[in-house]
């Protein structure tokens, strides 16, 4: 073993760590669940371990690595049998958060209406939204073109605002006080 | 003051309006926002022991096969 070699090992397995939080958080966000987000992200990095040699040092790993996860997460469910793509709302109906829900938001609510994204949609925007990735890696790493991957996050965005009852207004979250107020102000 | 109105009406008939800005990545302040609260509340859990342990024992694993082969 030559010392090159070390120095590769030891940068592999050092970038892999770096990735893994935000790879986890992608994980989590494509499965829902944190269980099987762990199982996916031990899969993936048994994968990433075995084909190391497939990787070129210096290039983007953080992609390398969403590609694997985002693969093996849509083989492991076509061997379940379990419909991914759900683009004509199907599901979403299924899981339709209710206006109820409307005003302040928490982060469990956000993760309902997440969940109620065809999975296409939520991987788009998640990867161009919150894991940091430009458009073009989004691409690359779901293997469609730019413009799908934009449209995607587009539609995707619309769903959220509409379930979420969030407009271009009131967008930093008035408390329901202020609502009633604002409402009454408005209302006649 | 009836200019104030005017802002106001145009306002409020405007929201969407921002949604389709050319260009503009994400341009509902509300969304993106607590699409990345959601998701580095992820992030900052930090790596699980699991994957710690499970990167050292591919490593052990790696070097005895290859003290195997050079053997």
């Amino acid at each position: 073993m030559t010392t090159d070699q070390e120095n590769d090992d030891r940068a592999f397995k050092r970038d892999l760590l770096a990735s893994l939080p935000n790879l986890r958080a992608f994980a989590v966000s494509l499965t829902g669940r944190h269980d099987k987000a762990d199982d996916l992200v031990q899969d993936t990095i048994m994968k990433a371990w075995a084909n190391q040699k497939s990787f070129t040092a210096g290039t983007n790993m953080r992609a390398w690595l969403f590609t694997i996860l985002r693969n093996e997460f849509y083989s492991q469910m076509r061997k379940r049998g379990r419909e991914v793509q759900d683009s004509d709302g199907l599901f979403s109906e299924r899981f339709s958060v209710h206006p109820e829900q409307y005003g302040r938001l928490d982060l469990q609510d956000f993760r309902k209406a997440l969940d109620t994204l065809p999975d296409d949609q939520r991987e788009a925007i998640i990867l161009v939204g919150a894991a940091g990735f430009a458009y073009e890696e989004a691409a690359t790493i779901c293997g469609c073109a730019v413009g799908t991957i934009k449209s995607r996050v587009s539609r995707a965005r619309t769903r959220l605002q509409e379930i979420l009852g969030v407009s271009g207004e009131g967008d930093f979250g008035p408390d329901p006080g202020d609502a009633a107020i604002t409402a009454r102000a408005f209302g006649s | 003051m009836s200019e104030d109105e005017t802002r106001n009406k145009e306002k409020m008939n405007t929201p969407q309006s921002s949604n389709f800005r050319p260009g503009a990545m994400l341009p509902n302040a509300s969304i993106s926002r607590k699409l990345r609260e959601f998701y580095d509340a992820v992030q900052e859990e930090g790596i699980p022991d699991r994957f710690l342990d499970l990167l050292e024992r591919l490593e052990e694993a790696e070097k005895s096969a290859e003290s195997a082969n050079a053997k």
